[in-house]
C-alpha cells in the first residue's frame, strides 16, 4: 500500500537566509500518531507548513494521496488541502466571528464562492458543524463569538474545524503549547480519538517527550532542521533523548562561560 | 583643590575643535531667519492693518451676531384725505377718503396748519404721516405710534411742495405697520436649511460611494493581501501610488475640475467627495488590514478555501470594526467638506454663504455660518460618540 505522505529531500531556506529545514525524509501510513519532537526553533512549524504548503518548500517533494504538493497549481493545492485538516498553537480562531462561523469555515473547500459569500450553508453543512461541536464537547456554544470561549474551548472549535474538512491527514502545530498542562491530555485525547476511531493519520508536533511517548506510534525528532530519529516511542529512551538535544544545552553553556 | 596632581605637564583635555560645526549651526540659524523675514514679506504681512478696521466690520461684526432667523407676517393699512390748495380752487377731492382719518381745514395754503386726527386705528402700532403731493411723490411729515385707543392727533403746515406743483390736490397718508402671528423661520433661514439637508446629503452620498470604491480597493493595496507573488506585488504599489496621487489633490480642486465635466451643482461636489474620499479610505482601511492578526487567514487558506473566501472569512470579520470607526470619521470631514465645497460652485450651503458676502448681507451669511458651526459641531460630538461605541 503507497504511503499516505512522503517527503523527500525537503529543504526550506528561508529569505533572509535562515536554513530551517535541511534534505528531511520520511513517510507516514494511513492511521498513524506521528509527533513530531524538537526544540522551538528545530523546525516543526516549518515542516508541518511545507506539508499543506502554507509555508513555500525550497527544494524537495511531497506527495500527498499520489498527489505532488509541490508542483500543484493553486486549484489542485486547494483540493489537496481539503484533504489535510490543521490546528495551531494560537488556535487561529476569527475571534470576533461565531464559533459555528468558524467552525463552518473548514468547509470552505468544499463550496463556492458565491454561496460562501451570501452564507447559504447547506443543511448538510449546518448538521454537520453541530455534529463536529457536539463531539468536541461544546455544542452549546455554536452561537458564541469565538473570543468569549476559554482556551481549550478555543482549541476544540479548532479541532471541530478540522473535522468539517473530512481529513485524512491532521497537522497540529504544538497544539496544548498555549493550554494550562491539564488541558493537553484533553485535547490530546480528542485528536487521539479523531486518529482511532476515524482512521486520520495525525502528525502532531510537540516539545514534552512524555506527552510524545504517551500519544505517539511513532515519533520523529528534529534538531536545527535535521530529522535525528524516527522511530517508536520505545526506541526514544531518556539517553536517546540527551544524546540529540544534550550537545546543544552543553553549548548553550558554554557560551554562557565564554 | 588641594589634591596634588599627578605630575604632568599636559594640558587639561581640551573639547574637540568645532568651529565648523558651530559655523554651520549659526548659518542654519541665518537661513531660518532669513526664510521667514521673506515669508514676512511674501505674505503681507502688516499687523497696523488689524489695527485699524474700516468701518464696515463694525456693521459686519453687528450683523454677524443678529443673524436673519425669524421673522412674523408683515401687514400694513393705509388711509388718505385729500387737502386742496388753495381753497378757492374749483378741483373736486379725488382718490379714497380714509375711514378714521380726518383733516380740519381741508383746504388751505402752504404753510397752514391742518390739524390731523386718526380715530379707530390699530392701537398701540407704529406708523409714518405722509404729505403727498398733486403729482404723487410724497414727504415724510412724522413718525408715530397710536395710543391704546388707536387714537393719534397732530399738528402739522402744509409743506412746500416740488417747483409746479403748488395748486392741486395734496392730502394726508396714514400708513400703520405692525407684524402679526406666530415667529416663523425667515425666508433666509428656511433657505439655509434647505441647503443644509442638501449638504449633509451630499456628505452621505459621498460618503457611501467612497465606501463602496475603496472597500475592494482596500484589499488591493493592503501589503500582506498581495506581495505574495510578483504579479499581486505589481498591482500593490501600482494602487498605492493612484491612491496617493488621488489624494494629494484637494477636494476643492476636483470640485472645480468636476465642475467644468458636468456643470456647477451637488453633483460636482458629490463626485470630488467620493474621489477624495474613496483614496482616503481605502489608504485607512488597508492599513486596518495590513495590521490584522495573520493566524485565522493561515487556518482558513489551510481548509482549501480560494482566495476570496479567505479574504472574506478570515480577514473581513477582523478590520470591520475599524473600517465603521474610519467611515464615521470620513463621514464627518465629509460633512464639514461639503459645507464649503459650494464656495466654489459644489452645492450645498457654502453656495449660498458665498453669495450672501459678496452681496454684503452678513445677516443672511450669518444664518449660513451658524447653522454650519450648529451642524459640524453635532455631527463632531455624534462620530465621537458613535466611534467610541463601536470600538
Amino acid at each position: 500500500m503507497p504511503a499516505l505522505l512522503e517527503v523527500k529531500n525537503l529543504t526550506k531556506i528561508y529569505e533572509d537566509g535562515t536554513r530551517a529545514l535541511t534534505d528531511v525524509s520520511f513517510s507516514v501510513q494511513k492511521g498513524e500518531f506521528v509527533v513530531l519532537l524538537g526544540l522551538s526553533g528545530s523546525g516543526k512549524s516549518t515542516l508541518l507548513r511545507c506539508i499543506n504548503r502554507l509555508v513555500e518548500p525550497t527544494a524537495g517533494e511531497i506527495i500527498f494521496d499520489g498527489r505532488n504538493t509541490t508542483t500543484a497549481s493553486f486549484q489542485e493545492l486547494c483540493q489537496i488541502r481539503r484533504d489535510i485538516g490543521m490546528i495551531f498553537q494560537q488556535f487561529n480562531l476569527v475571534k470576533r466571528s461565531s464559533v459555528l462561523r468558524n467552525v463552518l469555515s473548514g468547509r470552505l473547500g468544499y463550496v463556492d464562492t458565491l454561496r460562501s459569500t451570501l452564507g447559504l450553508w447547506s443543511a448538510a453543512d449546518m448538521r454537520r458543524a453541530h455534529g463536529a461541536l457536539k463531539r468536541v464537547g461544546i455544542p452549546e456554544k455554536a452561537y458564541n463569538r469565538a473570543d468569549e470561549l476559554s482556551g481549550g474551548q478555543q482549541q476544540r472549535v479548532g479541532i471541530a474545524r478540522a473535522l468539517m474538512q473530512g481529513p485524512k491527514l491532521v497537522l497540529a502545530d504544538e497544539p496544548v503549547a498555549s493550554l494550562d498542562p491539564v488541558l493537553s491530555h484533553s485535547i490530546l485525547q480528542y485528536l487521539e480519538a479523531l486518529n482511532k476511531e476515524d482512521g486520520v493519520a495525525v502528525i502532531c508536533s510537540l516539545h514534552i517527550p512524555t506527552l510524545a511517548r504517551r500519544y505517539a506510534s511513532r515519533i520523529l525528532a528534529l534538531n536545527a532542521g535535521i530529522l535525528m530519529f524516527d522511530g517508536t516511542p520505545k526506541l526514544l529512551d531518556n539517553a536517546k533523548f540527551k544524546e540529540i538535544y544534550g550537545q546543544d544545552a552543553e553549548s548553550v553553556e558554554e557560551e554562557g562561560r565564554a | 583643590m588641594t589634591t596634588p596632581k599627578p605630575a604632568s605637564t599636559q594640558a587639561p583635555i581640551q573639547p574637540p575643535r568645532q568651529l565648523g560645526k558651530r559655523l554651520l549651526n549659526l548659518l542654519i540659524i541665518v537661513i531660518i531667519v532669513g526664510m521667514h523675514v521673506y515669508g514676512w514679506r511674501v505674505t503681507e504681512i502688516d499687523l497696523a492693518k488689524l489695527a485699524h478696521p474700516p468701518i464696515n466690520l463694525k456693521t459686519m461684526v453687528s450683523d454677524f451676531l443678529h443673524p436673519d432667523l425669524f421673522s412674523r407676517q408683515q401687514k400694513s393699512a393705509r388711509v388718505y384725505v385729500p387737502f386742496i390748495v388753495p381753497c378757492d380752487s374749483d378741483l373736486k377731492p379725488q382718490g379714497s377718503v380714509g375711514h378714521g382719518l380726518t383733516l380740519t381745514p381741508t383746504c388751505g395754503q402752504t404753510g397752514a396748519e391742518v390739524a390731523i386726527v386718526l380715530e379707530d386705528a390699530r392701537p398701540n402700532t407704529a406708523g409714518r404721516l405722509n404729505w403727498r403731493f398733486p403729482q404723487g411723490s410724497s414727504t415724510l411729515l412724522r413718525k408715530f405710534t397710536t395710543n391704546e385707543t388707536g387714537r393719534f392727533e397732530a399738528s402739522v403746515a402744509v409743506p412746500q411742495a416740488p417747483l409746479g406743483q403748488e395748486k392741486g390736490q395734496q392730502g394726508a397718508e396714514v400708513i400703520l405697520e405692525w407684524e402679526e402671528g406666530a415667529m416663523r423661520l425667515s425666508e433666509t433661514a428656511r433657505a439655509v436649511a434647505d441647503r443644509m439637508l442638501e449638504t449633509i446629503f451630499l456628505a452621505l452620498m459621498a460618503t457611501t460611494f467612497g465606501v463602496l470604491l475603496a472597500f475592494p480597493v482596500s484589499f488591493i493595496a493592503a501589503r500582506n493581501i498581495m506581495t505574495t507573488n510578483p504579479v499581486g506585488t505589481a498591482i500593490y504599489y501600482i494602487t498605492r501610488l493612484i491612491l496617493n496621487l488621488l489624494r494629494s489633490v484637494e477636494t476643492l480642486i476636483w470640485a472645480l475640475i468636476f465642475i467644468v465635466w458636468v456643470g456647477i451643482g451637488p453633483f460636482a461636489g458629490v463626485l470630488a467627495l467620493i474621489l477624495h474620499s474613496a483614496a482616503s479610505l481605502a489608504k485607512l482601511y488597508s492599513e486596518a488590514v495590513e495590521a490584522i492578526d495573520p493566524g485565522p487567514v493561515e487556518a482558513v487558506r489551510a481548509t482549501g478555501a480560494g482566495r476570496f473566501q479567505t479574504v472574506l472569512f478570515a480577514v473581513v470579520p477582523q478590520v470591520i470594526p475599524q473600517f465603521i470607526a474610519f467611515t464615521v470619521y470620513r463621514w464627518d470631514i465629509n460633512v464639514r467638506m461639503s459645507t464649503v465645497i459650494g464656495l466654489v460652485g459644489g452645492g450645498g450651503i457654502g453656495f449660498l454663504l458665498i453669495q450672501w458676502i459678496n452681496l454684503l448681507q452678513y445677516r443672511q451669511a450669518a444664518t449660513a455660518v451658524y447653522a454650519i458651526m450648529i451642524v459640524v459641531a453635532s455631527m463632531d460630538y455624534f462620530s465621537g460618540w458613535l466611534r467610541e461605541k463601536i470600538t
